[in-house]
């Protein structure tokens, strides 16, 4: 796949605080790339970086298919996390002028307008105020501002912050589509759930440095093992010896018993020790979810910082 | 400059699609015109005052007289002769007003008095314009002394101080002059009141960057404009925009006002307007526009709202107050120490040049070439300043920023 967008050793600090230590990746056409980590781990001000609103201490951003030092304004669209529209304006208006602001050509840029607001569920809201809309709505209007002029990348920044479950499926189908299109996607979030369904590579950071980059499948691979949960009482000593368990969290009666990576699921389960009280007993991988959480609260589940390349 | 243009366009678009923004447009010459009007009710009071019913008792038949001194002087009085006896006056007084008797008999050509009984609200002029009757009285009086006819004639001529020195016929010479020169300090007052119009009319406006700047912050679109456009071009684009805005006020407000004024005033004003001289005093108004825009664009972005504007906002919403300070002084001396300050002090420059410039017959070129460079300059410095606060502040939600977090932009 072509590469995009690649973004080299980028480093920022903040007063005294580095808030972004060395973040490279790369974006490509067609694929949807998360960029996962817990509020303040530095999503937000990386984005701002490649936008080219703040910038960088040290690292390089370079936009391929482009010639020249400057941002290729006209072909990213953006919707940042801090978002908003003009109060006292009408949804077409702002939507064409976003576009003008663009280069992109007005007939075009109303005949999309008119379609995407179709397709969210607003039609004939083109000549309502902003200040009319509800917030779900405003957020539409938001994201259609972000994909008026057909942008080459896209970047997201919370696309799903403050949305319906409804709405959140809209999206992320329509983001979905646009990848699928040919659209380069960057998108940051901390909803794991929705990520999972829908990313191709994700860039996990926390305290402004990279955790773990790679395809959703490597990422699986690699840190997603099988963990076994087991309702009964038992002694976190007895569990504990049970070959491959690198971990037990234990509480009152019940006990996640986190396993090795190279376990096989249907042996490790023959060889349980059958002094073991088993009430209930749940096998399954370690969620994206869980990844996420343990890395925001520093459980070192991850022992060391892992690296998939893709 | 692409899309700063554009940014003009839509600021422009934008405000006037707004309803407050075209009620604002029409209301300012209306109020300006209401109070022209309003001027002239309390002008014409002050000139035309209430008329004054007099009442003579005329003992020596000399009213039609008097008639005709009060007719030629022009005084405002109703007069009518009364036969009413003196110890009735003051019941007759009682409860009317602007009212006077005069009691004119042989105490007039015997002892010279005569006595005059006012009610309690009277014009307060009325006692000396009353001494107009005594030289039609004083005649008779001599008549009846029996002086001659040509005895009189001298007698009642006054005696005229001449001005015999040298300077007599320099002062005959000046006279003309002087009312040629009045006509030119209207001519140049004109241009003048013009351009300052202008530049109070386009500055205000301007006031509304401060507005916008804050009012992006607050809808937290700033940052999504900010994908499209650098913070420079949207500065300048807002610059821009409100000034086409501040320009429409201007005409909006001539032609509105204008033809009132034509009309109010007998003088041919466009006649007078459009001289050369205009050009520059309205670059100074522009110029004047483009220092406080990249001022209040600058501290607009420094704030999260209008009302939190902090002690340091407010005060810098007040520098184009400023040269209000200096009318005094100016006009009292248009060439002294403090008109020279306020010619040299950026923001009080654009206001004080004009207003000099208004009130000198004599343009002072070497001030006004350096008032012009400071101005220029300094308007080059405030854009730069603006440009690096714009850049920051447009992005900080929800706070203000202090005084110095804004010199840590700039040094930045």
């Amino acid at each position: 796949m072509e590469v995009m967008l690649t973004v080299e050793g980028l480093e920022k600090a903040f007063k005294d605080k580095q808030v972004l230590k060395r973040i490279s990746f790369d974006v490509r056409k067609g694929e949807i790339m998360a960029i996962l980590g817990p509020n303040g781990a530095g999503k937000s001000t990386t984005i701002r970086n490649i936008m080219g609103i703040m910038y960088p201490d040290a690292g390089s951003i370079t936009f391929h298919h482009h010639n020249g030092k400057d941002i290729p304004r006209n072909k990213i669209g953006y919707l940042p996390e801090e978002r908003g529209l003009y109060k006292n304006v009408k949804v077409m208006d702002i939507l064409l002028y976003l576009a003008e602001l663009k280069d992109y050509p007005l007939d075009k840029a109303k005949e999309r307008a008119l379609m995407y607001l179709k397709k969210f569920d607003l039609e004939g809201k083109e000549k309502v105020s902003i200040e009319e809309l509800s917030k779900g709505m405003g957020q539409k209007v938001q994201f259609i501002s972000s994909i008026i002029h057909e942008p080459e990348l896209l970047i997201l920044d919370e696309p799903f912050s403050g949305l319906d479950p409804v709405s959140q499926e809209l999206f992320k189908e329509e983001i979905r589509n646009l990848a699928n299109n040919g659209t380069a996607i960057l998108l940051s979030s901390h909803q794991m759930n929705l990520v999972e369904e829908m990313c191709d590579r994700l860039f996990m950071i926390q305290r402004g440095q990279k955790v773990i980059y790679g395809t959703l499948d490597e990422v699986k691979t690699e840190y997603a093992n099988f963990k076994c949960t087991i309702h009964g009482k038992n002694q976190i000593n007895d569990l504990e010896r049970i070959p491959q368990v690198l971990r037990v969290e234990h509480e009152d009666d019940r006990s996640i018993l986190y396993l090795d990576k190279d376990v096989e699921p249907t042996s490790w389960l023959k060889n349980l020790p059958e002094s073991i009280q088993i009430q209930e007993l749940k096998i399954n991988r370690i969620s994206l979810h869980e990844i996420f959480i343990d890395i925001a609260t520093d459980k070192n589940l991850i022992q060391e910082e892992g690296e998939v390349l893709a | 400059m692409r899309n700063s243009m554009k940014i003009a366009k839509w600021e422009v678009k934008r405000n006037m699609k707004n309803k407050t923004f075209i009620v604002g447009l029409f209301l300012t010459p209306i109020i300006i015109v209401a109070f022209m009007f309003i001027g002239t009710l309390f002008g014409d009071d002050t000139e035309e005052p209430e008329q004054t019913m007099v009442f003579v008792n005329d003992q020596l038949d000399i009213f039609p007289i008097l008639q005709e001194a009060i007719n030629q002087s022009g005084y405002n009085w109703e007069m009518h002769v009364t036969d009413i006896e003196e110890s009735e006056v003051n019941a007759e007084l009682d409860g009317s007003e602007n009212t006077a008797y005069i009691f004119i008999d042989d105490r007039a050509l015997e002892t010279s008095t005569v006595p005059v009984y006012m009610s309690e609200e009277i014009n307060q002029f009325f006692i000396n314009q009353v001494q107009i009757l005594e030289s039609p009285i004083k005649t008779m009086q001599m008549a009846e002394l029996g002086i001659s006819d040509e005895e009189l004639a001298i007698v009642s001529s006054s005696i005229v101080f001449e001005d015999a020195s040298m300077e007599e016929t320099a002062t005959e010479e000046t006279a003309p002059s002087d009312a040629e020169s009045s006509t030119e300090s209207l001519e140049r007052m004109i241009p003048g009141a013009f351009a300052g119009f202008i530049m109070i009319s386009i500055v205000f406006t301007g006031m509304a960057i401060f507005q916008s700047a804050s009012q992006e912050k607050k809808d937290k679109i700033a940052e999504i404009i900010l994908s499209s456009v650098t913070p420079a071009e949207l500065m300048q684009g807002k610059i821009i925009g409100y000034f086409v805005l501040g320009i429409i006020q201007t005409i909006v407000s001539i032609v509105i006002v204008l033809p009132v004024l034509a009309w109010r005033i007998d003088f041919p004003i466009m006649e007078y307007l459009f001289v050369p001289e205009l050009a520059l005093l309205i670059g100074i108004a522009i110029l004047g526009y483009l220092l406080f825009a990249s001022i209040f664009v600058g501290i607009g972005a420094t704030m999260s709202d209008i009302s939190t504007a902090g002690n340091f906002q407010g005060l810098v919403m007040m520098l184009p107050f400023l040269p209000f300070v200096f009318i005094g002084p100016v006009l009292s001396d248009p060439s002294g120490l403090w008109a020279q300050i306020g010619t040299y002090v950026p923001f009080t420059s654009p206001g004080v040049l004009l207003l000099r410039l208004t009130v000198l017959e004599e343009w002072p070129w070497v001030e006004i070439a350096i008032s012009l460079a400071i101005l220029i300059v300094s308007i080059w410095i405030f854009m730069k300043l603006a440009g690096k606060i714009f850049k920051v502040g447009i992005l900080m939600y929800g706070k203000n920023a202090t005084p110095g977090e804004i010199w840590k932009w700039i040094r930045a």
